[in-house]
C-alpha cells in the first residue's frame, strides 16, 4: 500500500536492494513494518514475549524466503502471511488456550473502576479497568485460531476483507463469516462484563 | 423498526455494510431502545478495546521492539552459520559413508578363497584433506611389512 511506503523507498526497492545483498535494505522493511506486526501478532499469541519471538522468526523467516517473493504483489500481505502462520504455531506449542496471560504490571495501585459504562477506547483507559481487558483476553483466547487472526487483522491492523483474505489463503465470504463470529463472541463478553 | 430488526442492522454496522440511509432509521430505534444500545456499544467497543490491549502490550514491549532489527540480524547471522555449516556438512557427508562401506566390505571379505588378492590383518581407515577443497579416503593394509594402499577415493 501506497501510503506505508511514503516519504519512503518502496518496498520493492528495499526489497531488490536486500536482494543485491544489502541488508540494511532489510533493516528498513522491518523498521516500517515491525510495530504492525508486533500489534497482530500479540492480539494472536497473546503475550508480548512470544510476540517478540514471533516478529523476529517472521522477519528472519521472511529474509530468507525473499527469493520467493512476486515483484507487484504487496510485501505486507506476503509477509503478513508468514506472521500469522508463525503466530499461530506459536500459539499451539505454547497451549495457553487454558490460561489467561495477564500481565499485571500495567496495572497502577490506584487503578479504580470505570465511573461510567463507556468502554474504554485507548490503552491508558482499558488499564485502568483490568477486569474489562481480563475479560477480552479470555474472548480472545477462546476463539479458534483463524478467527483470532481475523479479528486481530480487520480490528487492530485495519486491513480490507480481500487482504485478510489473500493473507489466510481463504474467501473474503470465509473472513467475513469469521468475522461475523469472532465480533459476536467479543461483544458478549463486553456485555457480560457492564452488566455483571 | 423492532429489536430483531434493529440486530440484524447493528451487525451489518459492525461489519460496515449498512447503507448510510439506514443508519438514521437504527439511530431512532437505539435512542428508544437500551437493550439495542446495550447490544450496539458493546459491538462497537469490540475493535477499539481490543486495540487498546494490543496497545498496552506494545508499550510495554517497546524498548524490545525498539531493538528488533538488531534480533532479527543477529537472528540471521546465527541462522546462516547454521546454513553454512549443514552445507558444509552435506558436501562431505560421504565420507563417512564411503568409510563404513570400506569396513564392511573387509570385515565380510571371503577370506579363505583364491578369488581375495589379499586378506589384510589389520587395516586403517583414513581420511585426509577434509578442511581443503579436496578430500580423500584411503584404505589402507597395515600388513606385516610396509603398509600398503588397498583403495583410494578422491573428491574435488
Amino acid at each position: 500500500m501506497k501510503e506505508r511506503e511514503k516519504g519512503g523507498v518502496p518496498d520493492d526497492a528495499l526489497i531488490r536492494t536486500t536482494l543485491a545483498g544489502d541488508d540494511g535494505a532489510f533493516g528498513e522493511l522491518v523498521e516500517r513494518y515491525k510495530g504492525r506486526a508486533f500489534a497482530v501478532a500479540v492480539g494472536i499469541v497473546g503475550d508480548g514475549d512470544d510476540a517478540l519471538d514471533v516478529v523476529q522468526d517472521s522477519f528472519i523467516k521472511a529474509y530468507y524466503k525473499l527469493k520467493e517473493f512476486r515483484f507487484g504483489s504487496n510485501f505486507y500481505t506476503w509477509f503478513y502471511r508468514l506472521l500469522v502462520n508463525q503466530a499461530i504455531d506459536r500459539w499451539r506449542k505454547s497451549a495457553r488456550s487454558a490460561e489467561v496471560p495477564f500481565d499485571e504490571s500495567w496495572l497502577s495501585e490506584d487503578a479504580s473502576p470505570p465511573d461510567s459504562f463507556a468502554y474504554p477506547r485507548t490503552p491508558e483507559d482499558l488499564a485502568r479497568n483490568r477486569e474489562l481487558g481480563d475479560a477480552l483476553q479470555c474472548a480472545v483466547d477462546a476463539l479458534p485460531e483463524y478467527h483470532r487472526a481475523v479479528i486481530v487483522l480487520r480490528e487492530v491492523d485495519g486491513m480490507a476483507y480481500d487482504e485478510i483474505a489473500k493473507v489466510l489463503g481463504c474467501s473474503v465470504g470465509t473472513v467475513m463469516s469469521r468475522l461475523h463470529y469472532a465480533r459476536g463472541k467479543l461483544k458478549e463478553s463486553l456485555k457480560s462484563h457492564r452488566e455483571g | 423498526m423492532d429489536c430483531g430488526t434493529a440486530l440484524g442492522k447493528i451487525n451489518a454496522k459492525a461489519d460496515g455494510h449498512l447503507p448510510r440511509e439506514e443508519e438514521a432509521a437504527l439511530a431512532g430505534h437505539l435512542a428508544g431502545c437500551s437493550a439495542c444500545a446495550a447490544e450496539d456499544a458493546a459491538i462497537s467497543a469490540a475493535g477499539p478495546v481490543l486495540r487498546a490491549l494490543t496497545g498496552i502490550r506494545a508499550m510495554e514491549k517497546a524498548p524490545a521492539l525498539d531493538a528488533m532489527w538488531t534480533r532479527v540480524r543477529a537472528g540471521i547471522e546465527e541462522s546462516r552459520e547454521t546454513r553454512r555449516r549443514s552445507a558444509w556438512i552435506a558436501r562431505w557427508a560421504w565420507i563417512p559413508a564411503i568409510a563404513a562401506l570400506a569396513v564392511l566390505a573387509l570385515l565380510f571379505y571371503p577370506a579363505g578363497t583364491d578369488r581375495s588378492p589379499f586378506h589384510p590383518s589389520s587395516f586403517d581407515v583414513a581420511v585426509e584433506n577434509v578442511e581443503s577443497d579436496v578430500a580423500t579416503v584411503a584404505l589402507v593394509d597395515k600388513g606385516e611389512d610396509l603398509p600398503r594402499v588397498i583403495w583410494i577415493i578422491e573428491d574435488a
